[in-house]
């Protein structure tokens, strides 16, 4: 077994060495030569943000609870490090023990932002592993997938050896024991690739083959046999209570984005916003239990030495039994002077009770999700709150001693006009007009308001997956505008804006078919990595990439795409009918709103779970029961 | 059986890739995990009452690193440092402590190090001859170099600050540099910067390697004293 010697003239060159020495609190040290199945768990991004992601605490702890099995991490490695590597010549290891990728058994990647792609390509290639999928043999490792953006897993086909679709926690256990049959059989790789072909929830791209028209568009879909199922299904833990969750947690040395116990209240999202992709394919909603969290906090702390704790899920004020909850927990945190951050509140059933309570810990900013300027495109998007119920909550924040607020829009959502983008800045007009006596009366300052617009993405599983993205160029306008307008009025609000060249390209590889593949690997060859930062970011790259596998980047991202087009993610199913996404989206060009799950069914086909929400006994649900 | 303590502790080759921040946050940790009574300040946001001796540079392994804490309940020295090695990760360690009878500060009462700072040179060269050029350096009343702070970089005769210098051969490879200089909150000399100017001012074409601290001093009365010999003055 070969590992990799790390000494100063590598460590001392770069910044922040302590990525790439593991040996945190928590990690768990196995011997590799003890277990029959070796997992490299990849995150195609900085240890930083990598660090920071639930999903990863999650699986790691389930894998390494297994006595045959040795789960290790692996982060992409910044620029400065990647550069000296290949200076000498040093293969991309794991920190657990310092082995190259190369020897583990399997290989499994998060996938939870498109723009992290390229790392993926970069990662084998530092690892010494194949990159394309047709080129890997019986001495490489299995690469396979999971996380949210694999529900379209087709940009991958090519490198990804299979896909884990859905959540992770049961069907990774099938994965490893057919791993395990299979390396005692001698059979070929293919023989592999057959058996978990068979497991619920896995899909294997190379088994199914995709027909195009001329145009571009998808014929069909089809499995190369009868082995493969015609559509894959994803997978979910039905019970949150009983599945395995760490409060064993690795405690990073530096500074990583959320460096926090993450407890997470339930799975899914009641709301429906159209827009979000995350409200779809999590469903159904699935809550962990009061009881079970604290006990979680409280063995978290203790295991970990952490001081902060966040409540984790879309839509924090929708646990259904926050108050209860939130008592206990406060007593806890306060007692051990932790603090808690609560994040996701939805603004209409913010309660000034809630608020106070949190802030005795501690008072940061707080942030809002409007997501649209205008009642009219709100209601187009099916958030369900208004101007008055925004304004009440900013003011309450605001006699609360909270000064500084953020809210959140998108731009170039369906049916936009520039009416409503102006209505963005309007609103922080009348926000801050609305809070002007207050802040007085209590003896604070005026309010400030951060604007922050990301530019809409149209994503699968949406019912807006049909819905041509805004071009560059509009993008921009809706921007430049919009700053125009706020620079003239106030300065009270600050506005910010995200690039929309890497939205563009997001908007691409969120809904693109396997030919991207070749781009893709063109790209990553010109030296595209960590596209999601904006420092390495070259859209003329992606340009060039393109133009050199001749296709054209518009027509994924800015094309509209007809109700009976086969889509590129079409034979993956995530639980939500078809039928109920044209539905949702006939129902948007009306403004016509959708109620919550809370209120009642409205036959998603989530409840095909039999789980959570669906067959909640205490709520007036038409459906399930 | 004390309300606060001095201690001194270590860090090996395998946590020196962490930053002076990095250090702070761990011990805030070790010791929440510890279960440690120690002490926090009062205000809207409360912090443990450690204090630290010096900051440890990110590359930099020591023997001789002091800290002062304090409790809310008496504790014995023994019981602290078994509960909190067992919190600590490998690479730390915790070797002795003192009760600390009266609030003293340690940042304020460290006034030197000393460092081993290994080196090499491109040829191979006598140690005595390496040790020469470093004794004529000291003779230099001078020793001007560029010295980066808060608000840019501004000249600093560095000559005052080193108390003393000499060089040796190491037990492996290259050389070893025995430096005793001026530390602390005032004239902090920092054996980077002083590598630096060795380099400059000598010509001798110097690659750093490891730099170890194993002793800082408080001083008393123009006398170097070990931090726990002041702990209660």
């Amino acid at each position: 077994m070969m590992r990799v010697k790390l000494d100063d003239t590598l460590l001392l060159q770069v910044e922040k060495p302590a990525k790439y020495i593991g040996n945190e609190w928590n990690m768990v040290k196995k011997d590799p030569e003890s277990v029959e199945v070796r997992f490299a768990f990849a995150f195609p991004d900085d240890y930083e943000i990598g660090m920071s992601h639930l999903g990863m605490k999650i699986l790691y702890h389930i894998l390494n609870r297994r006595e045959d099995t040795y789960c290790e991490r692996v982060f992409a490695p910044w620029v400065d490090m990647e550069r000296l590597m290949r200076e000498k010549g040093l293969p991309l290891y794991t920190l657990e023990t310092y082995t190259p990728i190369s020897e583990f058994d399997i290989i499994g990647f998060t996938l939870q932002y498109e723009m992290s792609y390229t790392n993926i390509l970069n990662m084998l290639d530092l690892g010494g592993v194949p990159v394309l999928a047709k080129d890997r043999n019986r001495s490489h490792p299995f690469v396979c997938a999971g996380g949210p953006c694999a529900v379209n897993p087709e940009p991958l086909a090519d490198f990804i050896d299979f896909f884990v679709i859905g959540e992770g926690e049961e069907v990774i256990h099938e994965i490893i024991d057919a791993y395990k049959d299979w390396k005692g059989s001698g059979q070929d790789r293919n023989a592999f690739l057959e058996l978990v072909a068979g497991i619920e929830g896995v899909y294997v791209p190379s088994m199914y083959e995709i027909v195009y028209y001329d145009d571009g568009t998808i014929m069909d879909i089809m499995p190369k046999s009868g082995k493969v199922p015609d559509t894959v299904r994803k997978r979910i833990v039905t019970d949150l209570d009983s599945a395995d969750f760490p409060d064993d947690i690795i405690v990073p040395y530096i500074g990583t984005v959320h460096d926090r116990i993450m407890l997470e209240l339930f799975r899914g999202c009641i709301r429906g916003c159209r827009f979000c992709q995350a409200g779809f394919i999590y469903r159904p909603v699935r809550e962990r239990s009061p009881e079970k969290l604290n006990e979680l906090a409280r063995s978290s702390v203790e295991k970990t030495g952490y001081d902060e704790i966040s409540l984790v899920s879309l839509s924090t004020s929708d646990y259904s039994a926050l108050p209860e909850f939130c008592d206990n927990l406060l007593e806890f945190s306060e007692k051990e002077r932790v603090n808690l951050s609560l994040p996701s509140l939805r603004v209409d059933n913010f309660s000034l009770g809630l608020m106070e309570r949190a802030s005795k810990v501690r008072k940061s900013g707080l942030t809002f999700a409007p997501e649209a300027g205008t009642q009219r495109l709100r209601d187009v998007i099916n958030k369900g709150i208004t101007d008055e119920d925004l304004k009440s909550s900013v003011q309450l924040a605001v006699a609360g001693g909270w000064n500084s607020v953020k809210l959140y829009f998108m731009i170039g959502l369906p049916t936009e006009t520039m009416q409503d983008v102006e209505g963005i800045a309007d609103l922080g007009f009348s926000l801050i007009e609305s809070c002007r006596g207050i802040a007085d009366k209590h003896g604070g300052r005026g309010l400030n308001i951060t604007l922050s617009t990301s530019n809409f993405v149209p994503k699968p599983f949406t019912p807006f997956q049909w819905e041509p993205m805004d071009s560059i160029e509009v993008l921009r306008e809706k921007q430049y505008h919009l700053k125009d307008l706020i620079r003239k009025r106030t300065r009270r609000i600050r506005y910010q804006y995200h690039d929309p060249e890497i939205s563009h390209m997001e908007a691409v590889l969120s809904r693109g078919d396997r030919r991207l593949g070749r781009v893709i690997h063109t790209v990553w060859k010109l030296g595209a990595r960590f596209d999601g930062w904006d420092e390495h970011f070259s859209f003329e790259r992606w340009q060039q990439a393109f133009e050199e596998n001749g296709l054209n980047s518009s027509f994924y991202a800015n094309r509209r795409r007809d109700f009976s087009e086969v889509l590129p993610w079409d034979h993956i199913d995530t639980g939500v009918n078809k039928g109920f996404l044209v539905r949702e989206c006939q129902k948007a060009y009306e403004g016509d709103l959708t109620r919550n799950c809370a209120n009642g069914c409205s036959n998603c086909g989530a409840s095909v779970y039999q789980a959570g929400i669906c067959f909640r006994k205490d709520k007036n649900n038409s459906q399930g029961g | 059986m004390a309300r606060a303590l001095r201690f001194r502790f270590s860090r090996d080759e395998r946590l020196k890739y962490l930053a002076h921040l990095d250090v702070l946050r761990l011990f805030e940790r070790a010791l929440k995990r510890s279960g440690l009574p120690v002490s926090y300040t009062q205000g809207f946001n409360p912090r443990q009452k450690i204090v630290f001796g010096l900051p440890m540079a990110l590359g930099l392994t020591s023997s001789a690193e002091y800290a002062d804490i304090e409790f809310d309940e008496d504790i014995t020295p023994e019981t602290f440092i078994s509960r909190l090695n067992q919190a600590l990760p490998d690479g730390i360690e915790v070797l002795d402590a003192v009760p600390l009878l009266k609030k003293g500060s340690i940042m304020s009462q460290i006034t030197s190090a000393k460092y081993e700072v290994s080196f090499d040179v491109p040829q191979i060269m006598d140690p005595d001859e390496i040790n020469g050029i470093v004794i004529s350096f000291m003779d230099n009343e001078d020793i001007t170099v560029m010295k980066k702070g808060k608000s840019g970089s501004k000249p600093v005769n560095i000559r005052p600050l080193i108390y003393s210098l000499s060089a040796r051969k190491a037990d492996g490879d290259g050389y070893v540099l025995d430096a005793f200089v001026s530390a602390g909150a005032e004239n902090n000399l920092r054996p980077d910067l002083l590598m630096k100017a060795l380099s400059q001012k000598t010509g001798l074409d110097l690659s750093v390697g490891s730099i170890h601290r194993r002793a800082m001093y408080a001083s008393t009365f123009n006398e170097w004293k070990d931090p726990f010999e002041v702990a209660n003055d």
